[in-house]
């Protein structure tokens, strides 16, 4: 392939270099004035069977030598150059018509619905993207409301168990504590009974001592009676 | 010819190019000839090789001249006066396009320095094939006696005046139109051709005689070889513009 596209590629410049060689320098031109002049002179002397002069004064040959400064009307065109011209437009329409403008235009088209296509599932993909992310987070809100939810029942188990837990401690408290107090009273009393008897013993034992060695039984009774309330209320 | 003391060749000199084959024959080939050899070599290599790999995503050489060609002709011409239904014209402009394009162009190719439409008979066949194609389209699509009708008598017009404005349609659409055609073109050619020409043999002669003298007509021939290079695309695109404006006139007549 490219070395098809390297020949196609020289032949514009051979092209060139043929229509360069074959064209001559640029200031070429056509027939000259004096060459126009000289030829039809030389007929005119031939016809004139080597009359110079004859051939010279003739009018019709001046006429005819006075159009060789006629320059050619520049804008009739060659036949020539009408037929080439022409031909070469017309074979180049063919060319183009048939090869060079389909296959060029027809890569341009398909250029152009390869772009349209590739834009278009481009936009899909976005589409597609976007609902997907609308659905991500839609599912992330429902979760982040969830979660929420969650901790706030939590929060309000955990407040009620808190309350709950507090009333019924201090309803043992307070059931242990006038357990307590009872127990304390009950033991009080049970002391001061304890104590009553056991000073009673003792005073008895001591008033048996007194009673062994005094003289008067109703003073040693009231000393002795004295003596327990004393005791009494020393422990009340 | 010596126009003030310079040796100026006659004008017919520089357009006229003796035969190189079939000397004197109605088919012979000259320079002339052989730049509308190039024009049509150079188009076809330009498309052919475009349109011979169509696997590039993004055009480059050849192919991007080849496409930008396309793209300028179909939005800056047959977009712009014919509409959608002018696409069918395509090849036939993008091939008018750049043959009138190279042809031209070779104006200002070192070497040789000839516009093949300073000749006048590519521009006339073209304007004669332009001229045949829009009568056509517009009897095919108008029918004859619409297609005359609208464009002899113009819509909109003031009877009255269609004295004047029928005689004057007649010439301007049937007669004028391809001459004014061909004419545009050639003579564009012509008169650039004839400024290069003059600047270069003035800056030859002022070379010859002082050497500076040289500078100002030789910056002057550089500047114009620059706008010979505008004029070449620009009558080229004229020529195809209005090729497509006339055949749009034949396919959507005045209302």
């Amino acid at each position: 392939m490219s070395k098809l596209r390297n020949r196609l590629l020289v032949a514009p410049l051979l092209a060139v270099l043929g229509l360069v060689a074959l064209a001559g320098p640029a200031s070429a031109s056509g027939e000259s004035v004096g060459g126009c002049m000289a030829e039809l002179f030389t007929e005119a002397i031939e016809e004139a069977h080597g009359d110079v002069a004859h051939a010279a004064h003739d009018v019709a040959v001046q006429s005819a030598l006075e159009k060789c400064f006629e320059a050619p009307s520049p804008i009739i065109p060659e036949v020539n150059e009408i037929i080439w011209g022409g031909s070469a437009f017309l074979i180049l329409f063919v060319i183009m018509a048939k090869k060079g403008f389909p296959a060029v235009k027809g890569a341009m088209d398909a250029r152009a619905d390869k772009i349209r296509d590739d834009l278009d599932a481009a936009d899909q993909a976005k589409t597609d993207a976007q609902s997907v992310k609308t659905d991500y987070e839609a599912q992330l809100a429902d979760a982040k409301a969830e979660s929420s939810r969650i901790i706030n029942e939590a929060r309000v188990t955990a407040d009620q168990l808190k309350a709950d837990l507090a009333v019924q401690a201090e309803a043992s408290i307070a059931e242990m504590r006038e357990r307590a107090a009872a127990d304390v009273e009950s033991s009080r009393q049970q002391a001061i009974a304890d104590l009553r008897t056991e000073v009673a013993s003792i005073a008895l034992g001591a008033a048996e001592r007194v009673v062994q060695s005094s003289l008067n039984a109703e003073v040693h009774g009231n000393l002795i009676d004295a003596y327990i309330d004393e005791v009494a209320e020393n422990n009340g | 010819m010596n126009v003030l003391a310079l040796d100026f060749p006659p004008v017919s000199h520089l357009f006229e190019w003796p035969d190189i084959f079939f000397n004197g024959t109605f088919y012979a080939i000259n320079k002339t000839v052989l730049i509308y050899f190039a024009a049509v070599i150079l188009t076809s290599i330009i498309f052919l090789v475009a349109g011979r790999k169509q696997t590039s995503m993004v055009p480059a050489g050849m192919q991007h001249v080849a496409e930008s060609g396309i793209n300028f002709i179909e939005e800056s011409v047959v977009m712009e006066t014919i509409g959608p239904e002018g696409k069918k014209f395509m090849p036939f402009l993008t091939t008018m396009f750049f043959f009138i394009l190279f042809s031209n162009i070779f104006e200002v190719i070192p070497g040789i320095q000839f516009p093949a439409n300073s000749r006048m008979a590519v521009p006339i066949t073209l304007a004669l094939v332009v001229w045949v194609i829009y009568n056509v389209v517009g009897i095919k699509s108008q029918g004859l006696g619409g297609y005359l009708k609208n464009s002899l008598f113009p819509p909109g017009v003031p009877k009255a005046l269609y004295l004047i404005v029928t005689p004057i349609e007649l010439v301007s659409t049937f007669v004028v139109r391809p001459f004014s055609l061909a004419i545009r073109l050639w003579a564009n050619m012509v008169a650039g051709h004839l400024l290069l020409v003059t600047f270069a043999v003035l800056s030859a002669a002022l070379w010859d005689a002082t050497y500076i003298g040289a500078a100002a007509p030789f910056a002057m021939l550089v500047m114009m070889t620059g706008f010979e290079i505008l004029v070449s695309v620009l009558q080229a695109f004229i020529f195809t513009i209005l090729t497509a404006v006339y055949i749009g006139g034949s396919l959507h007549p005045a209302h």
